[in-house]
This record gives structure tokens, C-alpha cells and sequence, in this order.
């Protein structure tokens, strides 16, 4: 089964952080950035932004962590998800994963994370530039890869 | 539990280092909305005729919005409001800066922060949720605004705080300093920089936690994701991403005839294309900017790829700096543009002013009305870069013929008691580089009677404009689609007066001006439904004008106090007397004369003072002004008088 996933081209983000306000907004009814899944990395002075979202990995190093059986994997999206009802709120995922997707729920006091919204990813619904794409791996670099060689040929 | 708002204010006192939360009750958030309404009526109580726009009891205060901080399209915006050093008499005050600080100021839990009084030396604010600190801040005083945004970050160890600081202008009370968050947003207009500095604090640092709730979660979020698509949709919102303001520069020049070329002098120039969007989007745009959850990011990031200033990187220019430190003084090399712009916002000055300041004093040279023994020795030619780049230092540094500049174009003509025609202010405070003989006739009504002096931002009437790509929209709003004729007097007051009025809703809700004049994606209507489904209210879009004409009132009679009406509203000679010298608008002038007492009827103004009857303020729920106006009106009556005789 070919899932599609979230993919990121930080050179059309323009760090606007709509995306962080349609996750928060959706998942817990209010608009902070902390509540957020998904969040924007900002360099002001040099100009350059970087969303950062879950990658949903094959061998995902959260799920691997968690000793509470709290995470798994969503066989219809691909989605890793996390049950909050069986999470201990011992933040073992937080630290495990590589690019630093947990997040922690200040007052459900539960690790909290990207659940590819059950298909359809607000963030990337929302994204006014493109940076987020919810797309096929294959479908993202190949298209990728038409952009690069229409440049050359354009040139 | 409160929705959209926080309800609270957070009160500061540099004097004595004191630290208050103050209640925002319901009553007084739904009268005055919040950001730009919240401070105006905070300006207006607490800030009377007789305060010094320097001394420590002027108040210097940011106010942000119901919907600030959420998920509304364009909704970060912060307004910075204090008594103004730039007027004369020095008044109202405001301005209004994009970035990312605002949102953070709400997530921190506040409507609005109010400093007061003056530290003893250089100090920041830091404010981290309920907890706020004064730091002392004598290490970074003298920096330029990246350095001490940088250096504040890096000892709070929070590269995710938002700074809003002032660079060595507002240090040195240069009158137009500003204030900049997030490195390159500004707060340009009116020198909130410099009430600032004299306040002795170099920047603003916060960090929030919170959250704003939002009380119908899913109608807001189908609200808000159906403007988005709108606006995904709309031609001026295609073309602000595509170029940024930069594209006004073709039509202003080549159709419209309202380029400010040195000074004012005339409308076009035949090179002009040399500063056009295409230009900078195809050689010099390293990066588009959004402001927070802004989908139309007409925000620049520029890098200079070779030349003199290769390898130069800044955030902007937009329009109104490109215009005012490039053609203003007689430059179009865009290379040059992106370098000053880089000086004056690093620096910490508004570039309006600064090159306001600095066309009036190449013009008085060209007419021979300054010598090099005014100027220190320098020669004041149009278009030198080399003497633009060097003034735009000693004016931040108050250093020789900069530190006369620094006070601005009004006061240095008042200084040499020469050039008083050549200075193109309105109240003392300049011009932006917006020509009403080409422009447009609304802008012009909103220059001479604006809150805040010479500027574009009183209405941003675009219905005159753009208006005309919206079939239908111009008709509807006034009546008659004659009135998309920028140069045509028909309706003009009553569009200048209802651009106003939204757009004090607009500011104070907030909501960046472009989303709804400019675009016009987003209308009135929208407005009230976006506010409606956030804080758990029931709003209309004509209560909320109706406020938005309320905050117009009040500001209105903020300047009345201080003894400024009819004889004030007044635009710069050249744009009522001087015809266009050629281009497409050749012949033109602005019809003061005709308009202006007509807009005072279509306001409700005392057609002889200017002054907001006292039936209308008790129509806007202000009646508990109208006596004190009342006395002021008379005493104005006697300043008409003495002007006469
Ligand atoms: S949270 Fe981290 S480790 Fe877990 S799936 Fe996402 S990216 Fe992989
Ligand atoms: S919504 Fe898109 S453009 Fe805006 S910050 Fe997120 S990824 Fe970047």
C-alpha cells in the first residue's frame, strides 16, 4: 500500500505559520503555536523559514521508545499515531525521535503528535505556498525532478 | 472563560519599576474592539493636551486584537500608539507594524501592554507569560537593531521570543525613529522609536505559552479556510505575492502619473522601470515574508548579488521606502534602494520621514535656500548616493547637518527659517510618497485631515484604485461607479469616510489593511462573522463601522484639544497649487478647497472649526466628550479669529 505523506520544500515557505494555527485550531479547538503539531522554524535576521513536520517514519523511532504500547500505526493513512489513553506522559518518544515531532500537552499532560488529521492534513490544506504538500512520495520527486529539468531546458 | 481577547492589560512603570494587570471589562472591549481602539481611547484618557511627547509621563503603548493570534487570515498585527514628537503641536501618534510579536504578546495572555515613565538607565522588558522582568540593558544600547535582537535572544537562551527594539535613531530621540520587531517589521510612522528611547528602553522582549480560544472552534475554522480560499483566488492578492508593493511602481509611474520624483516635483520619470516588481522579483528577491498567518506575504527579503553592495541581504524594501529613499531624493539604482533601506532600518528610522527630510534639503539646495555653511560643508546634489548613504548616518547619529535633519523637514525649515514651502508635511508630519494630484482624490481628503499627519494609511481608499477589478463593489458601496475614477471629486468624502472607518475596524481587530482595501477579498461582512465566531459574540458589519467611526471620533478630537483643526487640514501647497508639470496626469491639482468642507458634512463636522458636532459624538456614544470639546471648540473659534487679523 502506497501511502501519501507530509513533504517539505522550506524555499517556498514564507514563515507565515498558518499551518501551525489550522493544527491547533482543529486538534484542540484553540490558535497556539505550542499546541501545534506541526511548527515553523524562523531565522528573522537571515530571512529563511523551515517548516518542520512528522515524517511519519517506516521504523519510527517514537513508537520504538514508547514502553506503554501507546503508539502505532495507522494501516489506512500510515499515520503514526498515539493513543492518548495509554500514554504515561513519561516523554520517552519526546526525546527519541530524531526530528523532534512530539510535542507535550501542558495540561492533558500526554505526549501529543502529527496524526496526518485522518488523511487530510489542515496544514497542508492551508499552506498558502505549497512548503507542505500531502503527497505520494513518488508523485512529490517526480515532480521534483520535471521542475529541474524544465529549468535546464527553459536555460 | 473569556474567547478572542484575554481581557487583560499589562501596565508597566519605568519609573518606579512597578508591574499591574489591569481587567479589560466587556464593555469597554466591545466599544473599543481592541489594538488600535484599546490604545486610542487609552491615549485619550491618559495622555492629555499638555504631556511633552519626550517626557516620561507620555505613555507608550502596544495593543493587539480579538483575533490576533489565530488562525484569521493576516491577523498578527500590532498597533504602537504614544503622543507624537514628529507633529506640530506634537499629537496623535500611531502606527501599526507587522511580524510575528503581536501573536506572542497574546499567547504571553495580553490585549495591551502600557509603558509609562522612564528608567533610570537603559533597560529591556522581558516578558515570559505572567512573569515580567526590567534587564538592565546598557550592554546593548548603541546597537543597531539586528545585533540587539540577536544579543536578547542569546542571553534569554529563546531563539523563539519575538524583540521588538529601537536602534541607535530611537536612542538618540531622533523624532522619526521607529520601532522594528522580528528584525525587519516596523512600526515606521510618527517616531514611536523615539518616545521610546526616552523612555531609556531599548526593546520589548516576550514570550508566550498560552493559547486564544476561540468559541465556535468549527464555524471559525470554515470561516476563516473560505476567506483563505478567496483570497487564494483574488488577482491583487496573486500579484502582492508575485512582486510585493514593488508592483505599484509601473503603474504609479507609467498610467498614474504619482511617482514622487525629488520631492515632489513631478509624478513620473521615464526610467522608473528600473524599481519595478519585475526587476526586483527577477535580480534581487532571495525570499517572500509572510507576516503571521498571513496567505498573501507581500513581504520581501532582498540580497544585493553583486556591485558595490554585493552580498548586502534585508528584509524589504516595500513601496513606500523604496519610493521615499530612492526616487524621493532622486535615485533609482535598486541596488542602492535595498542598501539604504538596509541603513534605516537597522539604524531604526522611518524611512518616510528620513527621506523626507533629506529631499527637503536637496531641494532647498538646488533653489539655492541652503549653502554649504548650513550643511557642514557638504553639497546637496539629487540622485548622490555616496551623500544619501553618509546623511542617513548622521542623522541617526545626530551628527552635524544630521543631527537639524533628525528633527524633521518641519522643524529644520523652522531652524533656518527658510524652505517652509518646500517641506511636504501636513501638521508637521511628512508626507509618504503618495501624490494626490495623481493617486487619488480620497487619499487626498485623508492626508489633510489624518490622525496622524501626511500618510497614506488614514483610509488606504483603494476603492479608487483597485476598487474597479471588484465588478460591481464601488457601485454598491456608494452608489455610483463614477467614484473609481481616482481622479474624479463625485463620492469622494463619503469613500474616503467609509474606508476610514473600516479600516480602524481592521487595526483593531487586527487585520492587515490589504485583505480588505487593496484586495477587497474580504469584506465588512466577513469581519463581523470572523469576530463573531471567535470571541462569542453577535456583531454586524454596521456595528462594527460604527466602531470603526467611533475610534476615527475620538482621535479626531484628540487633535481638536490640542487646538488643531480646519486651519490644519491642510495638504502641502505643491498638491493644491503647483499643477502636475507633465505625465499623464499634466494640469492636475489636488481640490482641497472643494472637498475638504464636504467631507467635514458627510463626517458631521463643524464645517467652521472642524470640530466633531456634539450630536454626532453622542450618535458614536462619545457624548461624554462633547463638552470638554465643546470648550476647546470656543477656544478655537479665537484661534480662527487671530488668524484672520
Ligand atoms: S514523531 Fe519522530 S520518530 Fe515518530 S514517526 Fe514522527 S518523525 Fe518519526
Ligand atoms: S503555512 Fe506554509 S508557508 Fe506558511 S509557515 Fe507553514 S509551511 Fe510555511
Amino acid at each position: 500500500m502506497i501511502h501519501k505523506t507530509l513533504l517539505v520544500d522550506p524555499a517556498k515557505c514564507t514563515g507565515c505559520r498558518t499551518c501551525e494555527m489550522a493544527c491547533s485550531l482543529r486538534h484542540e479547538a484553540k490558535c497556539s503555536p505550542l499546541l501545534s503539531r506541526t511548527r515553523v522554524i524562523k531565522f528573522e535576521a537571515k530571512g529563511l523559514n523551515f517548516p518542520t513536520v512528522c515524517a511519519h517514519c517506516s521504523k519510527p523511532h517514537c513508537m520504538t521508545a514508547c514502553t506503554q504500547g501507546a503508539i502505532r500505526v495507522d494501516e489506512e493513512t500510515g499515520a503514526v499515531v498515539i493513543n492518548e489513553a495509554l500514554c504515561s506522559g513519561c516523554r520517552a518518544c519526546l526525546t527519541a525521535c530524531p526530528h523532534g515531532q512530539v510535542g507535550f500537552h501542558p495540561e492533558k499532560r500526554v505526549a501529543f503528535k502529527c496524526d496526518l488529521c485522518g488523511g487530510d492534513p489542515n496544514c497542508a490544506r492551508q499552506c498558502p505556498t505549497g512548503a507542505i504538500k500531502y503527497s505520494g512520495v513518488d508523485q512529490f520527486l517526480m515532480a521534483r525532478r520535471r521542475a529541474l529539468l524544465a529549468r535546464s531546458i527553459e536555460a | 472563560m473569556l474567547y478572542g481577547w484575554t481581557g487583560k492589560r499589562l501596565r508597566v512603570d519605568l519609573s518606579t519599576g512597578s508591574v499591574k494587570v489591569e481587567e479589560i471589562d466587556g464593555t469597554y472591549r466591545e466599544k473599543w474592539l481592541g489594538g488600535r481602539g484599546f490604545n486610542s481611547a487609552l491615549l485619550y484618557r491618559e495622555v492629555g493636551p499638555d504631556v511633552e511627547p519626550l517626557a516620561p509621563e507620555n505613555k507608550l503603548i502596544f495593543g493587539v486584537g480579538p483575533l490576533t493570534g489565530t488562525f484569521a487570515p493576516s491577523s498578527g498585527r500590532t498597533t504602537v500608539t504614544a503622543k507624537s514628537p514628529m507633529g506640530s503641536p506634537p499629537g496623535f501618534g500611531d502606527s501599526n507594524m507587522g511580524g510575528h510579536w503581536g501573536p506572542e504578546l497574546k499567547y504571553a495572555g495580553y490585549d495591551q501592554l502600557v509603558i509609562q515613565g522612564k528608567a533610570a538607565h537603559p533597560v529591556y522588558l522581558w516578558i515570559e507569560d505572567g512573569r515580567v522582568e526590567i534587564r538592565d540593558a546598557r550592554h546593548i544600547w548603541g546597537k543597531l537593531v539586528p545585533e540587539a535582537d540577536a544579543i536578547i535572544k542569546e542571553e534569554l537562551g529563546n531563539a523563539d521570543i519575538h524583540v521588538a527594539v529601537i536602534g541607535p535613531a530611537g536612542e538618540n530621540l531622533v523624532r522619526f525613529a521607529c520601532i522594528l520587531n522580528d528584525v525587519y517589521r516596523a512600526a515606521g510612522r510618527s517616531g514611536m522609536g523615539a518616545v521610546m528611547g526616552s523612555k531609556n528602553l531599548k526593546a520589548v522582549a516576550v514570550r508566550g505559552t498560552g493559547a486564544v480560544s476561540i468559541a465556535r472552534p468549527d464555524e471559525f475554522y470554515s470561516i476563516c479556510a473560505g476567506i483563505r480560499e478567496r483570497l487564494r483566488k483574488d488577482l491583487m492578492v496573486q500579484m502582492l505575492y508575485d512582486q510585493g508593493t514593488w508592483l505599484l511602481t509601473m503603474p504609479a509611474n507609467y498610467e498614474q502619473g504619482w511617482f514622487c520624483w525629488r520631492n515632489f516635483q513631478k509624478g513620473n520619470h521615464p526610467d522608473a522601470r528600473l524599481l519595478s516588481g519585475e526587476n526586483h522579483r527577477d535580480n534581487y528577491l532571495a525570499h517572500r515574508e509572510g507576516c503571521f498567518a498571513c496567505p498573501i506575504s507581500c513581504g520581501r527579503f532582498s540580497r544585493i548579488p553583486g556591485g558595490r553592495y554585493a552580498g548586502e541581504t534585508t528584509g524589504g524594501p516595500e513601496y513606500e521606502t523604496l519610493t521615499a529613499i530612492g526616487p524621493r531624493v532622486g535615485l533609482l539604482d535598486p541596488e542602492a534602494v535595498i542598501h539604504n533601506n538596509k541603513l534605516v532600518n537597522e539604524l531604526g528610522m522611518d524611512s518616510c520621514s528620513c527621506g523626507g527630510a533629506i529631499a527637503w534639503a536637496m531641494e532647498c539646495w538646488e533653489k539655492g535656500l541652503l549653502s554649504g555653511e548650513d550643511t557642514g560643508g557638504l553639497a546637496l546634489n539629487w540622485g548622490d548616493q555616496e551623500l544619501v548613504d553618509k546623511l542617513i548616518k548622521m542623522i541617526a547619529r545626530r551628527e552635524g547637518f544630521g543631527n537639524i535633519l533628525a528633527e524633521g523637514s518641519y522643524r529644520a525649515a523652522e531652524h533656518f527659517g527658510r524652505g517652509q514651502d518646500y517641506t511636504m508635511t501636513i501638521k508637521g508630519h511628512d508626507m509618504s510618497q503618495d501624490d494626490p494630484r495623481g493617486l487619488g482624490f480620497a487619499f487626498g481628503i485623508g492626508f489633510a485631515t489624518g490622525r496622524r499627519g501626511g500618510d497614506h494609511l488614514q483610509g488606504l481608499p483603494c476603492l479608487e484604485l483597485t476598487g474597479a477589478f471588484y465588478p460591481g463593489l464601488v457601485k454598491k458601496i456608494l452608489g455610483t461607479d463614477e467614484a473609481e475614477d481616482r481622479l474624479s471629486p463625485v463620492k469622494k468624502p463619503e469613500m474616503e469616510r467609509y474606508q476610514e472607518d473600516l479600516k480602524a475596524v481592521g487595526d483593531s481587530l487586527t487585520q492587515c489593511t490589504f485583505t480588505h482595501s487593496w484586495s477587497f477579498a474580504v469584506q465588512p461582512e466577513d469581519m463581523a462573522r470572523l469576530l463573531s465566531a471567535a470571541a462569542g459574540i453577535d456583531c454586524d458589519a454596521e456595528e462594527l463601522l460604527k466602531t470603526g467611526g467611533r475610534i476615527v471620533h475620538l482621535e479626531r478630537a484628540y487633535w481638536n484639544r490640542l487646538l488643531v483643526g480646519r486651519l490644519e487640514d491642510k495638504n502641502p501647497k505643491r498638491f493644491t497649487r503647483e499643477p502636475m508639470p507633465d505625465g499623464p496626469n499634466k494640469g492636475t491639482v489636488f481640490p482641497e478647497d472643494e472637498l475638504i468642507p464636504r467631507y467635514y458634512e458627510v463626517r458631521g463636522w463643524d464645517g467652521e472649526t472642524g470640530f466633531p458636532l456634539p450630536e454626532v459624538l453622542k450618535d458614536y456614544d462619545l457624548g461624554d466628550i462633547a463638552d470638554e470639546l465643546e470648550i476647546y471648540r470656543k477656544k478655537y473659534l479665537d484661534k480662527i479669529k487671530m488668524s484672520q487679523s
